[in-house]
């Protein structure tokens, strides 16, 4: 064991998977005291069945998630979240696809239930610090706290986080985000952690089977039919649903017929219509977003004193994404900003984050919801 | 400092059970075994039986047989109800273990199943048993004292009104959370099958029987063995059996004096919690209860971050009946006694041994007001904060 110093006590959530074990690892270490927590969220064998293949939080992972605290000896406790995840995640998610958009539904868990939800339960444990897995890194400096891309570029998560505040973030651990993925897995090995070779999480946490299947038998969702259709209103084929589709989408289409390879261009959920174009016709010179939540000190400085603003920034519009240039502009009265994107750019999807990084594409300055170009 | 003993009285440390067990002879030989080692077991564990039986007060006619504990006595119960052929009938309070059965059979349609509600004070009365009976009726079964709120129902009044009216019907009482915490009188309670759980009255997990009026004739549950009177197949678990007997010497000792000092700390552990603490209910307050049971709602808490926060102040309590995963339905006792599923969720249940330190209390009265506190406040900060995104 390290020397023991108090820096403090921490809650750290606790997935089950290598991530989260290696951080608790690390603070433990580093001479906090801990106590673990697994966050209930999703019934997976209600709505799953029992043979669910959910790649986190299920009881299974709750299991490893019991026994590397036990083996690194702080408490552990399993903790309800379901009302929580139930209105803030899955309502949602079931909402936007409703509505032709395409959800975040990592991005509404972190906000609303692992730094709202999470922070208020360690603060009723007696904890300084909420600590999660995410690869990503807080600085402090004297204008405040910064959030800055994981080191490991591949496995960065800070796109997921551009909703948290400055009180959240001095309040919050990430202990892997100095590390790689593939140091993790070696630190995991060497500490001889039971989830030190437990495969990745991927996709949705809480969706097992397809999307489709998920939004109709769990969001009770009933497809309509509709038509695929040209900008120029032409109508070349019929699916089943608009939630199936996401704008900027290739596979998966079925439109045999065309010479180019042809994308979403654009969805429209009340008349069930989804247009289809050629890349060229995707693309946008510019697009709006909506809900702005700024985190950089720098930034928030420049709201609190301007209507409007603008920024050079490099703009990540999906969670694989590396991000691009791109000029910001930004009404402080509305909440709103426009991008406009510089040599380069990438297909947004309406509903989607859009996240806005420094140029050294480093510190995430802030983001917002990606707004629909039909209203 | 261990106030959860109705989850579990074992491993309290002044057990003596535990330490006796390991130098008691003779529990190495199979108790069906021919030779001699075998006959030592075997008489170990009848002697046990017959302190068991006696310690209840039946009669030496009585049948105990033992089962891996209560849950598995409760599935025998139901199962010979519904071998009857007639209606079941059942409080709506009782264990999951005697509920999922019953549910079971419900939803099968084999039988008819009737549950009954408490009241708002978590006592099952006579007339709503008698109410819910009919012609048809062949099986009832109320717990005796309730895991929660320890609540005791009169069991002996319940029976008399029952055999007056269908003397037919078999009775059985899951008298679980009983041994240890208020004194009774077994043979006067009338039932023809009363189940109790070892661990909970200071015996090992794992063990349990259910006693059985002479002359009721049972099937069993688990075959494939000609033990317990061909009524439980598979061999006997010996050290259990035997820490029950231990358990049972134990009470003997020093149960009545427990009983009355549980109460003690009860008691005034309850005024001193309404007097320290705003909006604060003690269900079944009013009610016959177990001497050391307090089942407390603590308006603006949620009860399960309550007993994390406790823990981790070294302080060990349950919400309502002990659960094995983080899913927590509000407890179906508290919903059924009326209280709404935000109170059932600010229910907590602390339970004395009744040889406690009196710093027990001393410790409450300054940790317990502390975290409430704290957790009230943060509840209202919980409410959603719609800050202006760019301040």
């Amino acid at each position: 064991m390290a020397m023991h110093m108090d820096k403090g006590s921490v809650v750290v959530a606790m997935s089950g998977g290598v991530d989260s074990s290696v951080a608790a690892h690390l603070l433990s270490d580093q001479g906090y005291s801990l106590v673990g927590v697994s966050m209930q969220v999703w019934d997976y064998k209600r709505n799953c069945g029992s043979g669910s293949k959910a790649t986190c939080c299920s009881p299974a992972d709750f299991c490893d998630a019991r026994m590397v605290a036990s083996a690194l000896d702080f408490p552990f406790y399993v903790v309800d979240f379901e009302k929580t995840f139930q209105q803030e995640v899955i309502d949602r998610f079931v909402d936007t696809y409703k509505r032709g958009l395409t959800p975040n539904p990592c991005i509404d868990c972190n906000t609303k239930v692992k730094f709202r939800a999470l922070r208020d339960r360690a603060k009723s444990f007696g904890c300084d610090y909420v600590a999660t897995g995410h690869y990503a890194r807080v600085a402090q400096s004297d204008t405040g706290y910064h959030l800055l891309r994981g080191r490991d570029r591949d496995k960065d998560q800070s796109y997921f986080l551009y909703t948290i505040e400055q009180d959240e973030l001095a309040q919050t651990l990430f202990p892997v985000g100095d590390f790689t993925k593939s140091e993790i897995r070696e630190l995991a090995s060497e500490v001889g952690l039971v989830t030190a070779h437990k495969p990745e999480s991927q996709d949705i946490c809480f969706v097992s089977g397809s999307i489709s299947d998920f939004l109709v038998n769990i969001g009770g969702a009933t497809p309509k039919k509709g038509n695929f259709v040209t900008s120029k209103g032409v109508r070349v084929g019929q699916h089943s649903g608009v939630h199936q589709f996401t704008v900027g989408q290739r596979r998966g289409l079925d439109l045999g017929g065309s010479s180019e390879p042809l994308y979403v261009i654009a969805i429209d959920a009340t008349s069930n219509t989804v247009v289809v174009g050629s890349r060229e016709e995707l693309e946008q010179s510019d697009f709006g977003v909506e809900a702005i939540h700024l985190v950089s000190p720098a930034l928030r400085r420049l709201a609190a004193k301007n209507e409007s603003f603008e920024i050079d920034a490099v703009v990540q519009v999906r969670s694989r994404h590396e991000g691009t240039p791109a000029r910001v502009r930004f009404d402080v009265s509305t909440g709103e900003a426009v991008v406009v994107w510089k040599n380069d750019w990438a297909p947004a999807s309406p509903g989607q984050a859009a996240v806005f990084f420094d140029e050294s594409n480093e510190e995430l300055l802030g983001g917002g919801r990606i707004k629909s170009s039909c209203g | 400092m261990f106030i959860d003993l109705d989850a579990n009285a074992t491993l309290t440390p002044s057990s003596a059970v535990k330490r006796r067990l390991f130098l008691e002879e003779g529990i190495f030989g199979n108790p069906s075994a021919i030779h001699q080692s075998g006959q030592r077991t075997r008489a170990l564990v009848e002697r046990t039986r017959r302190s068991i039986r006696d310690f209840m007060n039946l009669s030496s006619a009585h049948q105990i047989i033992f089962t891996s504990g209560a849950t598995e006595a409760n599935n025998i119960a139901i199962h010979n109800g519904k071998g009857l052929g007639g209606t079941l009938v059942a409080s709506s309070i009782e264990h999951p273990c005697i509920l999922e059965p019953l549910l079971k059979i419900r939803r099968s349609g084999e039988r008819k199943v009737v549950l009954i509600k408490p009241s708002s004070s978590g006592l099952i009365d006579k007339e709503s048993v008698i109410a819910a009976l009919d012609a048809e009726c062949s099986f009832v079964s109320i717990m005796l004292a309730n895991n929660e709120t320890g609540v005791i129902n009169d069991i002996a009044d319940i029976s008399r009104a029952i055999r007056a009216h269908f003397p037919k019907v078999v009775i059985h009482t899951d008298a679980s959370q009983v041994l240890g915490k208020v004194e009774i009188d077994f043979s006067t309670i009338d039932a023809d099958m009363i189940t109790i759980s070892g661990h909970k009255f200071g015996a090992l997990s794992g063990v349990g029987a259910l006693a059985v009026r002479p002359g009721l004739s049972l099937s069993p549950l688990i075959m494939g063995g000609s033990q317990e009177g061909k009524l439980r197949g598979g061999t006997e678990n010996v050290t259990g059996i035997l820490s029950m007997g231990l358990a049972v010497e134990e009470l003997q000792k020093f149960g009545s004096e427990r009983i009355l000092r549980a109460a003690e700390l009860r008691d005034r552990f309850e005024s001193e919690i309404l007097s320290l603490l705003g909006d604060v209910s003690i269900q079944g307050k009013n009610s016959p209860r177990l001497a050391n049971t307090s089942n407390v709602s603590i308006a603006g808490v949620r009860a399960d971050d309550l007993v994390v926060a406790l823990d981790l102040e070294g302080i060990l309590i349950s919400t309502g009946a002990a659960c094995s995963s983080g899913k927590i339905d509000p407890s179906h006792v508290l919903l059924a006694m009326g209280l709404s599923e935000e109170q059932a969720r600010s229910t907590i249940r602390i339970s004395f041994r009744g040889d406690e330190s009196p710093e027990v209390l001393y410790r409450l009265a300054d940790t317990l007001p502390r975290i409430v506190n704290t957790m009230r406040k943060s509840t209202i900060r919980g409410v959603e904060i719609n800050g202006n995104a760019y301040g």
